[in-house]
């Protein structure tokens, strides 16, 4: 396929893109408006229309829920999520380095991560709201312990995946091992973490609104929840789509922090 | 420049005139060097005991058909594996474990694809202690000698195989190394590069006469650039015949099609289609 046709072809698909998402947003305005008669096909209780949702959004923005502005609820979602992540990378990754390079690391930090790897971590959080209470250090220990095994191993594999011949040629060159280390593997790692890092996002998101669903009085996914028990359901979908939104631009964040540093990645030379 | 090298190589030729308890002019030496992998009912015999001298200044090829052990020895001599029985010396003195003395080019996939081609070239000086300038000095240096002074920015993935093998070499001559290992240095090449390629390294040979060891599975490539030719067998690889070829000397590119040339073609493709055949009913019997 020519540079051309492929161009055509992507131009095409995004087209495809908009157009089946307009159409999902078109199915939501015709299924909540009252076309038929005066009453819509589905109850506003069940599902509001997109223009509800919307004047509730704006509503929020200026009031507020609960007391606290829609800014302090977002804030603390993400102070949440944004403590748990930055202190995940910086302890699993630089253990996940040291188990690929040592195997006696390797050795002693295995089993801990293998017998927590397949728990489900969320069923930990009675027992974590006892040891730590209801404040923010079980919601973010919560995370910590679910994005903890993913990047820790993944940076001890993207460590047993560097070329050979790219460890052996520095070591002709007479590199010291930190040089090796610093200069060699480390770097060569760098894609392999990149991408556990951007699947742990999905996973870290989905950990934060399983913690704000059970003990807090703030985050937007505590927005969601209580406002369901007053079946406030246009809040209830103010909430979800902040979350999705949040999701996806920490996702898009990901990507373009991966492009930048990363450029080499899935690349031969 | 190039003059530059060969006068430094010259001084250092001087300077090991003194040692000479040694065999004389003997760079690197392999004494009743065998290896096998494995152990048990596994093992796999990959070389039988080999000698063999490489002079110094010479340029020395293995040719040999798959798998009968040629990278196993350009490995040993790098430091890179073991012996399992016998040594290989270096100057007189056990090669212990890979080290800056040895230069080596690997086929693909060796150059640090997160550096660019300055700073890949540059990391040898590096590494063996010269300051940043002083190192990114020498690796342009070096960059212009195989002909990528304009590409020291670029990255190993924006350039074609031809370049990425040149800043390979450069990055290996950038340390000064006292042998250059090369295994199969051309061998994922188109044919036209590669002949370009070769006249490259025969020139920067002839400028610099830095001993070398060169791995090929192509005789042409051997004859045309080597002092000393050396025929290997299928596996387990031993010896089988050594020649003496004089057209690494010659600066015409025609020689390949000289009568001398292709007699020698001859009998070296004579010798080396029967290991050829035997190494290929050994893969048909794994």
């Amino acid at each position: 396929m020519s540079r051309n046709q492929a161009n055509a072809a992507s131009r095409r698909a995004r087209w495809i893109n908009l157009a089946s998402f307009a159409g999902l947003l078109l199915f939501w305005v015709l299924i909540t408006a009252p076309l038929f008669g005066s009453q819509p096909l589905v109850a506003p209780l069940f599902l509001p229309s997109p223009a509800s949702v919307y004047d509730t959004f704006l509503m929020l923005m200026k009031n507020g829920y609960q007391g606290k502005t829609l800014w302090q609820h977002i804030g603390i979602s993400l102070f949440r999520f944004g403590v748990a992540f930055g202190v995940t990378i910086l302890v699993a990754v630089p253990l996940g380095l040291w188990m690929g390079m040592n195997r006696t690391v390797k050795a002693v930090l295995d089993p801990p991560i293998e017998i927590t790897r397949p728990m489900p971590k969320l069923a930990l959080l009675p027992l974590l709201i006892i040891w730590f209470g209801i404040g923010e250090l079980s919601k973010i220990v919560i995370i910590v312990l679910a994005l903890f095994p993913i990047l820790s191993i993944s940076a001890m594999q993207a460590v047993g995946g560097v070329g050979r011949r790219k460890v052996q040629a520095a070591m002709a060159l007479g590199a010291s091992r930190a040089m090796i280390f610093r200069r060699v593997i480390f770097p060569a790692s760098l894609p392999g973490i990149f991408t556990s890092i951007r699947v742990s996002i999905g996973i870290g998101v989905t950990m934060l609104v399983g913690a704000e669903l059970i003990a807090t009085n703030a985050g937007i996914a505590y927005m969601a929840m209580s406002a369901s028990d007053f079946l406030l359901t246009n809040v209830v979908i103010v909430g979800v789509l902040i979350m999705a939104v949040l999701g996806y631009t920490l996702d898009l964040l990901a990507r373009a922090l991966e492009t930048r540093i990363v450029h080499w990645g899935g690349k031969e030379g | 420049m190039e003059q530059d090298l060969a006068g430094r190589q010259q001084a250092k030729q001087a300077a090991q005139a003194a040692p000479a308890a040694q065999a004389a002019g003997v760079k690197a030496r392999f004494e009743e060097v065998s290896k096998r992998f494995g152990s048990g009912s596994d093992a796999v015999q990959a070389l039988q005991p080999i000698s063999l001298d490489i002079a110094e200044n010479a340029f020395v090829c293995l040719v040999g058909p798959s798998g009968c052990g040629k990278t196993t020895l350009l490995n040993i001599l790098a430091g890179f594996e073991t012996a399992t029985t016998g040594r290989v010396l270096m100057d007189g003195r056990p090669v212990e474990g890979p080290d800056a003395r040895r230069g080596v080019v690997f086929q693909q996939g060796a150059l640090f694809t997160w550096m660019n081609v300055l700073d890949n070239v540059a990391f040898g000086p590096i590494a063996t202690g010269k300051s940043p300038s002083q190192a990114r000095a020498i690796a342009s240096q070096f960059l212009d000698v195989v002909g990528l002074a304009s590409f020291a920015r670029r990255y190993p993935y924006e350039l074609s195989g031809g370049m990425q093998q040149r800043v390979g070499i450069a990055r290996a001559l950038a340390n000064d190394p006292e042998i250059l290992l090369m295994d199969e240095p051309f061998a994922a090449l188109d044919a036209q590069t590669r002949e370009l390629l070769q006249e490259e390294i025969k020139r920067i040979w002839q400028n610099t006469r830095k001993t070398v060891l060169w791995i090929t599975h192509s005789i042409e490539e051997a004859l045309f650039l080597a002092t000393d030719v050396v025929v290997m067998s299928a596996r387990p690889g031993r010896i089988k015949a050594t020649f003496r070829p004089q057209f690494a000397h010659s600066e015409d590119p025609a020689v390949v099609a000289s009568a001398d040339f292709m007699r020698m073609k001859a009998e070296i493709f004579g010798l080396l289609r029967g290991e050829a055949l035997a190494a290929q009913r050994q893969e048909e019997a794994q």
